[in-house]
């Protein structure tokens, strides 16, 4: 009889979900739409995926850090960030927080290869860089809250010339001769970290960008050398950004 | 209109927060952080699939100067996404995003009574399109304000304590405009349409609770600056200025037993407003004085068009399965009676039934405690919403939706 119930159940709910048929077709138009009309937002999101937004874990002075996917693979942002501790919470009197330099750029040779293979690309330039600070203060033995401050930046640029005949790549009737967009915007990050295990961390954070009102949450889980985070841009193409980052502290 | 009353409601529910967050002895500053995040998949039963979320970020400090002075400090950030809305209110794919400040000064007056007041700021985007900028949002919104609360503790044992609050907002809408007036008036170059929902909230409060039981009775007045009233005779707007009133009177506890947590909640709400409604079937409908009242005319009159009483239950229940799992379950439905408002049949004339919306959602889902300040859900909706109103132009009425999707907490 139990048996019989979850039955129904089940096929009630599949029943209700199939009758709301999804046209996938008709979304993943609106998704290229919506990366055409902003691509520069759309690659951001990808650059926030490998910046450095947490401090340094207690007792570590600086660290080194590359994002391998998505931003390595398959996005081909080759990158490097690193974290500085200019000072360990506690050190100069009880209670003042610690206080981190953060930092990283990022550049992709799908920029140089265009730029080689094609007749009709000049130069192109497409990367992005970053910097900031964090501030951290454990509020219990299992709690830090963390503060911070970002400048984050992205280029996608190019220089145009035209093709054998003399003609200039067009966009709708309208010769093309260089294009320069990006994205520039200082951000404000809030985020707590608890510990999960030894030398394990498990942290949330909010970046907010003050001029474009872009923002994003990271949820991270983290160890010794890798890290895995899912990172959330609501307003995003992508909603969700499954993340794979390797770092080293010392 | 029902923003502004859920943002009131907000803040008096913050209020509460306020209070709730105590200094230890020891320490000098004490910090409150509070961090939830929902996101999910909406499937409806008309219209395709999207994706929509909730991001609440709350972070405090208070500060204690001495043994009876203390002053608190909280931001407040709160985004919400696209997600089912109740009839009436808004579009699926319409999203808000809000910043709140408020300062709050304690002293404690003997050793029942503490008195608390505050000043408040917040900013409040809008936006319904992919691409708009979120500074550009026609509901855009800034208001400014200040609270009085007393704390009156007649249980300590069981933290009983009375508070009576009092708050007022000025509210702005910088970027409202009317555009309906100002394509019919296109010759004026002056603004005569701008500031039309400006207004002045005001709302007076008093919430008991006892050992986890809690109740609450208040009362919110909106008076409009430049809103004019449609005269329900003439038609055409007077000299008298909206106002709106909402009583509301609600009740829950948070209990745990064995294994069971439970936190129902019931409220019942009574708005009114003396705004009229004239409905124009068509852009280009002729307006006839001798028909006003009739319902299937080309332009009706709908006197106290806006006045609604409106029921709440929600019922939430956990099941501690272990100490790190839980199945969760809930049932909400809230119900909307139009007082004076008809229904409207699919060609858009009023019925001789007044308008009855319902919108109910069962949940079920799997909680996972993280650890002492941490906690995920997984979780699945399904929302069934009825009404008797057909017309179905703007926003849908009458729709079933399902929700898939995972939440995050993080409190401190």
């Amino acid at each position: 009889m139990k048996r019989l119930i979850l039955t129904s159940a089940v096929l009630l709910c599949l029943n209700g979900i199939s009758f709301a048929a999804i046209d996938w077709q008709s979304k993943g138009m609106q998704m290229v739409g919506e990366v055409l009309a902003n691509p520069s937002a759309f690659f951001y999101d990808f650059q926030q995926d490998l910046e450095a937004t947490t401090p340094l874990t207690p007792g570590k002075s600086f660290g080194l850090q590359t994002g391998l996917f998505p931003t390595t693979i398959p996005m081909t942002f080759v990158n490097v960030s690193g974290k500085y501790r200019l000072h360990a919470e506690g050190r100069i009197a009880p209670g003042v927080p610690q206080v981190d330099l953060i930092g990283g750029l990022w550049n992709s040779p799908l920029a140089k290869i265009a730029t080689k293979d094609s007749k009709t690309i000049e130069s192109a330039k497409f990367g992005g860089d970053y910097l900031g600070a964090i501030v951290s203060s454990s509020v219990s033995p299992k709690i830090r809250t963390f503060w911070g401050y970002k400048h984050s930046m992205l280029r996608a640029k190019a220089v145009l010339k035209p093709d054998e005949n003399g003609k200039w790549p067009q966009l709708m009737g309208t010769d093309i001769k260089s294009f320069d967009s990006g994205f520039k915007d200082d951000f404000l990050i809030a985020g707590i970290e608890t510990p999960k295990g030894i030398n394990k961390y498990w942290s949330m954070q909010l970046n907010y960008g003050l001029k474009t009102q872009t923002f994003s949450t990271k949820l991270s889980w983290y160890g010794k050398i890798f890290e895995l985070g899912l990172n959330i841009y609501p307003e995003g193409v992508l909603v969700f950004h499954p993340v794979w980052n390797m770092h080293i502290n010392f | 209109m029902k923003k502004i009353i859920l943002s009131a409601v907000i803040a008096a529910a913050l209020t509460g927060r306020l209070c709730a967050t105590v200094a230890e002895d020891s320490k000098i500053f004490t910090p409150y952080f509070d961090m939830t995040l929902m996101e999910a998949a909406f499937l409806p039963s008309a219209g395709n699939i999207f994706s929509g979320g909730n991001i609440n970020t709350q972070a405090g400090l208070l500060t204690k100067l001495s043994q009876k002075d203390s002053i608190f400090g909280l931001y407040n950030f709160n985004y919400e996404g696209p997600a089912f809305q109740p009839q009436d209110s808004k579009q699926f794919t319409d999203r808000s995003m809000s910043h709140n400040f408020n300062f709050e000064y304690r002293r404690v007056l003997s050793e029942k009574f503490r008195v608390r007041p505050g000043v408040s700021f917040m900013r409040d985007y809008s936006r319904t399109g992919a691409n708009e900028a979120w500074k550009n949002g026609l509901y855009n919104m800034n208001s400014f304000g200040g609270q009085l609360a007393v704390d009156y503790n007649f249980d300590f044992d069981k933290n009983g304590v009375i508070t009576a609050a009092y708050m007022s907002r000025k509210i702005k809408f910088p970027n409202y405009t009317d555009l309906l007036r100002e394509f019919m008036n296109a010759s004026n170059t002056s603004e005569t349409s701008g500031g039309l929902q400006d207004q002045n909230l005001t709302q007076i409060s008093l919430r008991p609770s006892w050992n986890g039981f809690f109740s609450g009775l208040t009362y919110t007045e909106q008076d409009y600056d430049n809103q004019k009233v449609v005269d329900h005779v003439t038609g055409i707007y007077g000299n008298t200025l909206q106002k709106d009133k909402t009583t509301a009177v609600d009740g829950g506890f948070h209990q745990s037993l064995w294994i069971f947590e439970l936190s129902p909640m019931v409220s019942y709400s009574m708005h009114r407003s003396n705004q009229n409604f004239l409905r124009y079937k068509s852009l280009g409908a002729t307006f006839t004085p001798a028909t006003l009242t009739d319902g299937t005319a080309n332009v009706t009159m709908v006197a106290n068009n806006y006045d609604y009483n409106e029921a709440t239950l929600s019922v939430p229940i956990d099941l501690n399965v272990t100490g790190k799992w839980a199945i969760g379950g809930s049932f909400n439905v809230t119900s909307r009676n139009y007082t004076k408002r008809g229904a409207r049949d699919a060609d858009n004339n009023y019925t001789a039934s007044k308008q009855k919306n319902v919108m109910s959602t069962l949940t079920g889902s799997i909680r996972k405690r993280i650890n002492d300040v941490a906690t995920m859900r997984l979780f699945y909706s399904m929302v069934v919403a009825s009404s008797n109103n057909k017309f179905e132009k703007y926003t849908p009425n009458n729709y079933t939706g399902h929700t898939f999707g995972v939440a995050y907490q993080l409190s401190y």
